[in-house]
């Protein structure tokens, strides 16, 4: 109901948040942005770290295009991807899937590189993410490390991020002129966590990419011809069972997701 | 601080706005956690880990050296620790032994979650560290967690005297032979899930020792006469408990039964000291009772024009590990098993059983409501069968006054189901297409009854206290808690149309049980009834009390004298009601009333089969219709159009009587579709707020509340409840559409995508 | 450490420790017990504030984090005792049960009618998704939401 008693620090910047970090030493220290995820964990019980390291006085928010890629501020909120009008002609992909993510006080607080660190494999920007490609800029001891998108999901709540890096951005490719874009997601009930999700992107060579989410411990990229994605999604995706939902039925809305997220951005291509 | 929005003639049958909506809308109500005392403490509960255990250990002395500490208490500290059940014509018969709970668990744990330890502390934080220090060491015993199966021999005992906990058995007619001559019959099992109440204000409260050494419980509660139940787990005399109910923050039954109140109580009684308890969302998911699962069988028959002749019923409840209003729930179960239809010939075989799962007991439908995915399937079944529209079907069974129903009970009142139909059928209109190819849709239509006020034999009687001010103001002091239904403002519509006073010139004074008159619980749609006619009976015999000073002052006949706009009129005179009661003040003359309903009394079902007689005061009837678009691909449903007709005799409050409507049709689209507490042999897995699954905005379609007014009524100014007959028909009416859709009926709740996507 | 914030225009100084979420600071440290307790996981609105003019789930805060910020909730809103037009639409209209969602809808529909996310029914019932109730059937608080955005248009 209440979380467990932590030290807590407050650095003012990148440099100080990773001495922060180096220093903890043996002890468990996290993160938090927003606090979105990790709030409501705490109260749960389900996180109980040592340090807390709070980022909120740390400037990293802001979207700037950078040649041929995005870079998104790791303190940027959903709220921005969702609602600013920019983002919207950068990344429309990530402005579709943010209205997924939450509920609209959790759009308001909630950071994309939050989401990224987090990993929940059924989160909504993981997916759009990896679904640019690009990489995610990292901060350390021994200064900025670039990580590949697609080498940074490495599991459940699991990312390539060490112990004492902190998030500062991640870089998005942008998508070629003339690409379309869908996103469609399958949940219970509206604003809550999918069952499944998908992004699309399809490119005017003709070649597509998808990503899910919600089907297995880390979001999945498919890259491929757009008629065969969807069959091979769900064929290849293994969802796990769990009380609530079998793993065969993740696996069709799996699918499903896929395929009428690339319909979607068929018909964005072609528009 | 009332508003009109129209002048009204009278105030009964208008929208009037709610005194306690304004003050809940500013933010100042002050609900049972917004309460505090100056250094009270903060009580936290040591649950069960497992959901069947021997306690063999408890050890709190690591709990006890946590810095803030003030007490902790386990089962040997409780004073009695048993609570019982009585529940006539059972509670002997089956065992009285076995209609009994435990306040904290004594070397047996029967559920995940049951309280163990109560640990007392200066903060939140000392107590929830307290508690997690408590060591408990458990010896694993064999779950059983399927109703069936604790029904057979040799199945795991969750209590020495056996699993069966309640059982009704009831057989009018011959059914053997009628199913014999029969043209149709229908076979068809169905099974209903286990829902939480999940209203939005966890279980809290806060409780002191007040003077004359009265131990002091205010609580989110719908029931203050637990005061009762307390004195007894605490060895005191009645009259040295109190509990005060304030506005509650929605309750449909949960909080019926005790919550936080023991808890608190004891640790008052321990160490003097004011404390506070709040259950976390978690708890209330993982340890707070359910609504009864049920597995039911129905066989029914008809004849070649769709008439009923025969139905064959059997129930198995799922009553988790203790017995609470478990067999309550049973009978109103078995008595409304056959639906609003007539059928000569009815056989029931009810049972509830003890399981490892969290207790069941009240909520919103009370057993009435679960028993309506089954006859309202068998009418759709008969239907196809038949070939006939399913409303049709159903018209041709309604049951109409003077029937009588199997268990015994002659309809006395008017059955208004043929005009319910009627307007439901006329609000529909033709049935929408589909919006995508991949998209069908569905309409189902359902009908139901479901009783108001408690079984005739409990002598149901409600007391209130109504008296005018010297300033001619009007104060009405009644027991009564509100849990969210308007129960406080619509007796305010009551005194004030039988007094002539200004909804803003009366104040209601609720919720306490050693200051307000008693009034029975909030439960059982019983309120407006047993409540209402109370302040209705106590403010017309304070009326004809002050009549013959008015005929006095005002110069005129008695008869002739009119209680409106604040005072007395006459004709073209008008007294106000300050000079009315400054005289009556001289004079002697009694200014308020202290008065007591009685509902009509009978005997008491006893367990047997030849049993026969009158069960409920009255029934309120309803008739809903949905639109609903399935998803082929994804097995989501979107519900398009939702109407729900009532008649609820008279509306004192239209406005309100809607709000019951839409929020009961939303809950029951929630059983329906999505809410499910999960289990795994015996586990709660539901411990969270994103797990379970209750309707959000989104969700809730657009719903068309049809309000009949038939005049007829047991209620003040002949209304009937509407508390908890709008949710029982909600999941047939569902079930019915996605049959239609689908082709295919499905019979589990709840209709999950998953379930719905695999039909 | 000590928290500096102010609440409904009254300036706080308390001590605080780091692991108290924003909610319970302001029930049980600024009295601020019109901010209520449904879930604690940030699914039920019911504890909806507005943080510096943004709505958030007073559950998903940490107090620390809200150091030097301007808290405002729903008993801040209305001004000389009366009610807020959109506090009036509900009481009016009958969307107000038991109340206790009440605080979170108010502040949570203010702010999707600033934002203009409140153009239709299906649109405002998106903006709700996040503010459960369990009484209404959302219905009348969908017509309360209609009736004072309209009432907006007029104004300005």
């Amino acid at each position: 109901m209440i979380p467990r008693p932590f030290d807590y620090e407050r650095p003012g910047s990148v440099e100080e948040a990773v001495a922060v970090l180096a220093a903890a030493g043996g002890r468990d220290a996290k993160l938090i942005a927003g606090g979105q995820s990790l709030v409501p964990m705490l109260s749960l019980g389900l996180a109980r770290p040592d340090v807390l390291v709070d980022l909120s006085r740390v400037e990293l928010d802001g979207i700037e295009a950078l040649g041929g890629r995005v870079r998104v501020g790791a303190t940027t909120c959903h709220r921005t991807l969702e609602l600013d009008p920019e983002v919207r002609s950068l990344l429309p992909l990530a402005a579709e899937a943010a209205r997924h993510v939450g509920n609209p006080r959790v759009r308001n607080r909630g950071t994309f590189g939050g989401s990224l660190a987090h990993a929940d494999p059924a989160a909504e920007l993981p997916v759009v993410a990896l679904a640019h490609g690009g990489e995610i800029v990292a901060h350390g001891p021994g200064g900025a490390r670039r990580i590949p998108l697609g080498e940074f999901f490495l599991g459940y709540l699991e990312t390539a991020l060490a112990p004492d890096e902190v998030l500062v951005a991640a870089e998005l490719e942008r998508l070629p002129e003339g690409s379309g874009v869908g996103f469609h997601e399958e949940a219970q009930r509206a604003d809550d966590f999918a069952l499944a999700c998908a992004a699309a992107v399809v490119k005017p060579d003709g070649r597509a990419r998808v990503v899910v989410g919600g089907v297995g411990d880390r979001p999945l990229r498919f890259d491929g011809a757009p008629g065969e994605l969807a069959a091979a999604v769900e064929s290849a995706v293994e969802p796990e069972e769990d009380a609530f939902v079998s793993a065969a039925f993740r696996r069709r809305l799996a699918g499903v997701c896929a395929r009428r997220a690339l319909a979607q951005a068929r018909e964005d291509a072609a528009a | 601080m009332s508003v009109v929005r129209d002048r009204p003639a009278r105030l009964v049958g208008r929208a009037l706005v709610r005194h306690d909506a304004v003050e809940k809308v500013a933010g100042r109500t002050r609900y049972a956690a917004d309460f505090g005392l100056p250094g009270m403490l903060k009580a936290a509960l040591k649950r069960a880990d497992l959901p069947h255990a021997r306690l063999l250990r408890v050890d709190t002395s690591a709990a006890e050296a946590v810095p803030g500490v003030a007490s902790i208490l386990t089962a040997k500290d409780v004073p009695e620790n048993t609570v019982w059940v009585d529940v006539p014509g059972q509670t002997f018969q089956v065992g009285a032994l076995k209609a009994r709970a435990n306040v904290l668990a004594d070397g047996v744990v029967r559920y995940h979650g049951e309280p163990i330890a109560i640990v007392a502390a200066e903060t939140e934080d000392a107590a929830l560290a307290a508690v997690e220090l408590i060591d408990v060491d458990y010896e694993e015993l064999a779950v059983v967690t399927d109703p069936r199966a604790a029904l057979e021999d040799g199945a795991p005992a969750v209590h020495e005297e056996g699993n069966l906990l309640a059982s009704w058995q009831l057989h009018e007619g011959d059914v053997d032979a009628a199913f014999g001559g029969a043209h149709a019959v229908v076979d068809q099992s169905y099974e209903t899930q286990f829902v939480d109440h999940a209203y939005l204000e966890p279980e809290a409260g806060v409780a002191w020792l007040d003077s004359g050494d009265v131990i002091t419980v205010r609580a989110a509660t719908q029931v203050i006469e637990h005061f009762r139940d307390l004195a007894r787990i605490l060895c005191v005399p009645d009259n040295r408990v109190r509990v005060i109910a304030p506005y509650v923050g929605g309750g449909f039954g949960g909080k019926e039964d005790m919550t936080v109140e023991p808890f608190l109580a004891l640790v008052v009684q321990r160490t003097g000291r004011p404390v506070r308890m709040i259950w976390s969302r978690s708890e209330s998911l993982l340890a707070r009772e359910k609504r009864h699962p049920m597995k039911l069988r129905y066989r029914t028959a008809c004849d070649a024009e769709g008439r009923l002749v025969a139905q064959d019923i059997v129930i198995v409840a799922d009553g988790g590990a203790y017995a609470l209003l478990s067999a309550l729930v049973l009978l109103y179960a078995t008595t409304c098993a056959q639906g609003p239809y007539a059928c000569p010939n009815v056989r029931i075989d009810a049972r509830v059983a003890y399981t490892n799962h969290t207790p069941a007991s009240a909520m919103r439908g009370f057993g009435a409501m679960q028993v309506a995915l089954g006859y309202e399937g068998q009418m759709d079944l008969l239907a196809a069968e038949l070939g006939l529209d399913p409303l049709e079907l159903r018209r041709r069974n309604f049951v109409e006054r003077g029937d009588t129903l199997a268990v015994g009970q002659r309809l006395d009142t008017h059955v208004a189901l043929p005009e319910l139909a009627d307007r439901v059928e006329a609000a529909l209109g033709p049935k929408p297409a589909p919006s995508t190819p991949e998209r069908r849709v569905g309409r189902g239509v359902a009908c139901n009854l479901q009783p108001y006020g408690r079984c005739v034999w409990l002598n149901d009687w409600a007391s209130a206290w109504v008296g005018f001010e010297l300033d001619g103001t009007l104060v009405v002091r009644i027991g009564v808690p509100d849990i969210g239904g308007g129960q406080a403002s619509s007796l305010v519509q009551v005194a004030g149309e039988v007094l002539g006073v200004d909804p803003a010139d009366i104040v209601i004074h609720i919720g306490d049980s050693a200051l307000t008159p008693l009034t029975g619980t909030t439960t059982a749609t019983r309120q407006l009834y047993m409540s209402g006619n109370a302040v209705l009976q106590a403010a017309g015999e304070l009326r004809e009390e002050l009549r013959p000073l008015a005929s006095e002052l005002l110069e005129t006949e008695p008869d002739d004298v009119q209680f409106a706009d604040g005072g007395v009129r006459s004709g073209g005179r008008h007294l106000p009601f300050r000079d009315l009661i400054g005289a009556a003040a001289k004079r002697e003359v009694p200014w308020h009333r202290l008065s007591i309903f009685r509902a009509p009394g009978g005997e008491a079902w006893r367990s047997d089969a030849s049993w026969r007689g009158r069960v409920f005061p009255d029934f309120t009837y309803g008739c809903h219709a949905v639109d609903l678009e399935v998803d082929s691909e994804t097995g989501h449903v979107e519900v398009l159009r939702y109407v729900a007709a009532h008649d609820v005799g008279r509306a004192i409050n239209p406005q309100s009587v809607e709000g019951q409507i839409e929020g009961a049709v939303v809950m029951g689209l929630g059983y329906a579709l999505s809410e499910r507490v999960v289990y795994e042999d015996g586990v709660n897995l539901t411990g969270t707020f994103a797990q379970y699954l209750i309707p959000t905005a989104v969700e809730a379609p657009e719903i068309e509340p049809i309000v009949v007014e038939s005049g007829e009524g047991l209620g003040p100014f002949s209304a009937r409840g509407i508390g908890e007959p709008p949710v029982g028909a909600v999941a047939p009416a569902v079930a019915g559409a996605l049959a239609d859709a689908l082709g295919r009926r499905l019979t589990i709740l709840p209709f999950t995508p998953e379930r719905v996507a695999e039909a | 450490m000590t928290l500096e914030l102010v609440v409904n225009g009254r300036r706080f100084r308390e001590p605080v420790e780091p692991h108290v979420t924003l909610l319970h600071f302001l029930r049980d440290k600024a009295g601020a017990t019109d901010v209520k307790y449904g879930c604690g996981e940030g699914v039920c609105g019911a504890c909806t504030v507005l943080l510096d003019g943004v709505a958030v789930n007073a559950c998903s805060v940490l107090a620390v984090q809200a150091e030097g910020a301007r808290v405002e909730t729903v008993a801040g809103l209305g001004e000389n005792g009366s009610l807020h037009p959109l506090q009036q639409e509900l009481v009016e209209r009958g969307a107000v049960q038991c109340g206790f969602c009440t605080p979170g809808v108010v502040l949570g529909s203010l702010e999707a009618v600033r934002l203009g996310l409140a153009g239709d029914r299906p649109t405002i019932r998106r903006s709700l998704a996040g503010n459960l109730c369990r009484c209404t059937g959302y219905g009348k608080i969908v017509d309360a939401v209609e009736a004072y955005r309209d009432r907006q248009g007029h104004a300005s």
